[in-house]
């Protein structure tokens, strides 16, 4: 399933740090278990990829080193630092609130006065 | 690589406006196209669609450009290129001004000396800008004759600069590049192992026979100092690839050795041991050896929080500047204790220590190895200078030395100058160059051929590999049929 842009661009930085916290990633290989870990519904395109790694890496969220991957060839490996894990944990918080408040409303459950 | 791919990443290069940016990004791009591609292959796509249909899978080459050029910007550092300049005209004026109020004291042309410290700032201040404005890593990129270069210019000044106090004058500030020319050594050695590691000792021996030569005992501590920490930095990093802790020990059995050696010169060297009798009790020889050091607890003596002290009460028949031995030099701090008081003179040492903080706390910061390494060998001797000056201007002479960006002429536009190379590593952060621009052009290429059994079929066939080698480096890239 497609999903609105712009539902997907505010949440995106949450979503490629949540994938480094396992272990260090390469681009494709960040879209490659995004598509999958999202059954098909985060479409990610590389070239919106790269400008988000290379923000995280100016921040300090992430660095990157080259490393040969599986037939030999080098890639720009990205590692999730200690400040990129403080900035997951924090926007996890402000998405599960978000997420809870969205819930509610649509549920039916929100009192606008 | 196709057309298809070449012109989408021309396309995405051509909006990255820092051009020193566009290899590393274009690259990483270009490798995760290829991923794609291969992948649209291995679904069933002929080439040419499967790299169409990669490029597609890119999105739109403009766009990504310009994103990227919003990430990828030089970092200007004008608040520290301000902070410098605004501390060395502090300091030229320090000494115009008290050059100005001791005329009566001076022999030659007092506004010919005037002149020239206004010329060494205007100097100063040109190589500021030079060196940040410089591609310092290519300095890196051509370390053999940076690093050779470094050596003729020592050996040209010992063989051809006039001498001032039986020291070669020029080759002192010559010896003051040399922690940033170890530096590039340093990065020359990476990845070469223990050869590495040995070459990386070994290039120190000519840059400290230079100074030892000269003869500039300051500048070889500040060499040997500088020297121990880059090697430790480099360690840390394990340029050498032999592993961290055995990097680190080795560089720490080093500096025990050569320290041993120090300790023992000094225990049976006469001359050592003089000064450093009168680096703790210089009254013990007043007229002689502890001359300076004596006076300068004199004039510390009879300074004020703020003003000029009493010199009558110093107990000396004739004026400070006449007493006190290069007042308008290497004792300028004791000048601005005694002349303006204590208070002026902590405010200058804390201006000075604070921009070399501000300084270390981008260079720990920085991502670059390299960049961190070129740094430290600015920040660090500066520092060693500032200690060592407070010292001798407290009374506590050990060698002759000069408090950066506020003493000195000459030595304001070295320094100015290696600041400069330190604030281009600053600006130039954001390039994440370091893994791909480190890479050296291939050094071997080999062609193998090898006549293999197939095990399942029993028939003999021909292996052909390729096999690309770079120096310093265990990577191998190969292919084979």
């Amino acid at each position: 399933m497609e999903i609105d842009k712009s539902l997907v661009s505010g949440s995106m930085g949450l979503l490629v740090l949540k994938l480094l916290e396992d272990g260090d990633k390469y681009g494709y290989q960040m879209i490659d278990e995004l598509k999958r870990r999202s059954d098909d519904t985060f479409h990610l395109k590389a070239g919106s990829l790269y400008p988000l790694l290379h923000g995280l890496e100016e921040k300090g969220y992430v660095t990157a080193y080259e490393r040969e991957a599986a037939a030999g060839k080098p890639r720009r490996y990205y590692h999730l630092t200690k400040e990129g894990g403080a900035a997951l944990r924090r926007k996890e918080e402000r998405w599960n609130t978000y997420a809870r408040a969205v819930g509610r409303v649509l549920k039916g459950g929100a009192c606008f006065g | 690589m196709a057309d298809t791919m070449r012109a989408y990443l021309d396309t995405v290069q051509e909006q990255i406006r820092w051009r020193r940016a566009r290899p590393v990004v274009v690259r990483e791009l270009e490798q995760h196209l290829t991923d794609q591609r291969d992948a649209f292959r291995a679904e069933g796509h002929d080439p040419e669609a499967a790299e169409r249909l990669a490029v597609e899978e890119m999105g739109d080459p403009v766009e990504v450009g310009t994103e990227l050029d919003r990430v990828h910007r030089p970092k200007p550092q004008w608040q520290l290129l301000a902070a410098t300049l605004a501390l060395a005209l502090l300091g030229g004026l320090l000494r115009m001004w008290f050059t100005f109020s001791g005329m009566e004291y001076y022999d030659g042309y007092i506004y010919g000396r005037m002149i020239r410290t206004a010329i060494a700032l205007v100097e100063g201040t040109v190589c500021l800008l030079g060196a940040y404005f410089l591609d310092y890593t290519w300095l890196t990129r051509h370390a053999r004759w940076g690093c050779a270069a470094a050596l003729v210019l020592g050996i040209l000044s010992l063989e051809f600069s006039p001498y001032m106090n039986n020291t070669s004058y020029f080759t002192r500030y010559v010896v003051l590049l040399y922690p940033t020319v170890y530096a590039v050594w340093l990065y020359h050695c990476r990845g070469k192992r223990w050869k590495g590691f040995l070459l990386a000792v070994l290039g120190g021996v000519p840059l400290t026979v230079i100074g030892c030569l000269a003869p500039y005992t300051m500048g070889v501590l500040l060499l040997l100092m500088t020297g121990f920490v880059l090697l430790l930095t480099a360690a840390g990093a394990d340029w050498f690839g032999v592993g961290k802790k055995r990097t680190a020990a080795a560089a720490l059995g080093l500096t025990g050795v050569i320290a041993g050696g120090v300790v023992w010169h000094v225990c049976k060297s006469g001359w050592c041991q003089e000064r450093l009798r009168m680096f703790l009790h210089p009254e013990l020889d007043p007229l002689g050896s502890g001359y300076q050091a004596v006076w300068v607890r004199k004039a510390l003596s009879v300074s004020q929080w703020l003003g000029e002290g009493s010199w009558s009460e110093a107990g000396s028949p004739y004026p400070y500047e006449w007493t006190v031995p290069a007042w308008d030099s290497d004792f300028l701090l004791t000048t601005v204790v005694y002349k303006l008081g204590w208070l002026p003179f902590l405010l200058l040492v804390l201006a000075v220590a604070g921009l070399l903080a501000w300084l270390l706390r981008k260079c720990l910061r920085q991502k670059n190895q390299a960049g961190r390494l070129v740094a430290l060998s600015v920040i660090v001797p500066l520092a060693l200078q500032v200690i060592f000056s407070v010292m001798q201007n407290l009374g506590y002479v050990l060698f002759s030395v000069s408090m950066p960006l506020v003493t000195g002429n000459l030595l304001t536009v070295v320094t100015m100058g290696l600041i400069g190379l330190a604030l281009s590593v600053f600006r130039e952060d954001c390039i994440p160059w370091e893994d791909h621009g480190e890479m050296e052009p291939p050094s071997q290429v080999r062609l193998r051929f090898q006549n293999e059994k197939d095990v399942q079929s029993g028939s003999h066939v021909i292996g052909v590999s390729l096999i690309v080698s770079r120096k310093g480096t265990n990577e191998r890239q190969a292919s084979s049929l």
